[in-house]
C-alpha cells in the first residue's frame, strides 16, 4: 500500500479520477472511510479515507493461459488515500463534498421544470 | 442487507451502527455507471435517435448511481442507500463527515431538518414522515407537561 497523500494531491487524484469516469460513462469510483487503526486512545481516532476505480492487478482466471494478453490491455488499478486528522474533518469534508458534487455530474440534475410549476401553483393560490 | 428508503434513515441507523462498533465500521461511497448489456445499449441509442427533439435535454449517456454502504465485518451488518439525484451528494458526503467525528443521532437528525426535498417527502408519506410528526408532537407535549423546560431541540422546529 502506497502511502498516505495529504489533502491537496488526494482531491487533485480523486478530481482527475471522477471526470475520468465521468468522461467514459463507465466504471466505478470507490471511496472508503473508516477509523485509523491505532492503539492510541480511541476517543477521536483519525480517520483514514481510501479511493479506487475497483479495478484489480490479479490476472483474470478465467484466461489464465493468456494472461500476458489480458494483462496488456487493462489498466492498472488505481488507488490512493489520505488521512485526516480529527480537528481537520470539518474543513476537509466541506473541500471533500464540493469536490463530489462537482466531479459526480453523471447523476441526474435538478428537475428544474417541477419548480417554476410548483412556484406559479403557489402565486395562484395567494391570489385566490 | 438492508436498503434505506431515505437519506435520513441511512445516516440515523449508520451513527447507531458507528456508535456500538466505532473501531471496525466502515462507510463505502460508491459512484458508478452500471454496466449496460449490448441490447439495452442499442435500445438506448435507437430510441434517441427516435426523438431527434430531446436529444439536448436527455443526456446521451448513461445515468450514474450513488451507493452508500455502512458495514461492519465483525457482525456482518450491512445498511445501504442508493440514490441519482445530485443534489443530494453535497448533503449526504456532509452527513459523512459528520459520522467521522462521532456525530450521535440527535445532531444528524437536526442538521437534516432543514432543506428536505418535496420529492422525498412525497416518497414517505405513508410511512417515515408520519413518525417524524409524532415524534414532534410527542416532544412537544412533553415539554409542555415540564413547563417548558424541554425547550431546544426538536421542539424549535
Amino acid at each position: 500500500m502506497a502511502p498516505p497523500l495529504s489533502h491537496d494531491e488526494f482531491f487533485s487524484s480523486l478530481t482527475t479520477l471522477l471526470s475520468k469516469t465521468t468522461e467514459q460513462a463507465h466504471g466505478s469510483v470507490y471511496l472508503t472511510q473508516k477509523p485509523m487503526p491505532s492503539s492510541e486512545s480511541t476517543s477521536s481516532p483519525s480517520i483514514l479515507i481510501r479511493a479506487s476505480d475497483g479495478n484489480t492487478n490479479a490476472p483474470n482466471p478465467k484466461s489464465a493461459n493468456q494472461t500476458g494478453k489480458i494483462a496488456k490491455n487493462r489498466s492498472s488499478k488505481v488507488k490512493f488515500s489520505t488521512v485526516v486528522k480529527p480537528e481537520d474533518l470539518e474543513a476537509f469534508y466541506t473541500r471533500y463534498a464540493e469536490i463530489c458534487k462537482t466531479g459526480m455530474s453523471g447523476l441526474k440534475k435538478r428537475d428544474r421544470k417541477r419548480k417554476t410549476k410548483a412556484k406559479g401553483g403557489a402565486s395562484k393560490a395567494t391570489k385566490a | 442487507m438492508p436498503v434505506l428508503p431515505t437519506s435520513q434513515a441511512f445516516l440515523e441507523q449508520s451513527a447507531l451502527l458507528l456508535q456500538a462498533y466505532p473501531e471496525t465500521t466502515r462507510i463505502t461511497t460508491k459512484y458508478h455507471y452500471p454496466t449496460e448489456r449490448r441490447a439495452e445499449k442499442h435500445k438506448r441509442q435507437r430510441s434517441q435517435a427516435k426523438k431527434p427533439s430531446e436529444t439536448e435535454s436527455t443526456p446521451s449517456t448513461p445515468i450514474a448511481a450513488f451507493v452508500l454502504k455502512t458495514y461492519n465485518p465483525s457482525t456482518g451488518i450491512c445498511l445501504k442507500y442508493q440514490t441519482n439525484k445530485l443534489q443530494e451528494v453535497g448533503r449526504l458526503v456532509t452527513g459523512l463527515g459528520k459520522l467521522a467525528a462521532g456525530a450521535d443521532v440527535a445532531s444528524l437528525g437536526l442538521s437534516g431538518a432543514g432543506p428536505v426535498d418535496v420529492e422525498m417527502v412525497d416518497v414517505n408519506e405513508d410511512g417515515t414522515q408520519a413518525n417524524v410528526n409524532a415524534n414532534a408532537t410527542a416532544t412537544a407535549n412533553a415539554g409542555a407537561k415540564s413547563k417548558g423546560k424541554k425547550k431546544g431541540g426538536k421542539g424549535k422546529r
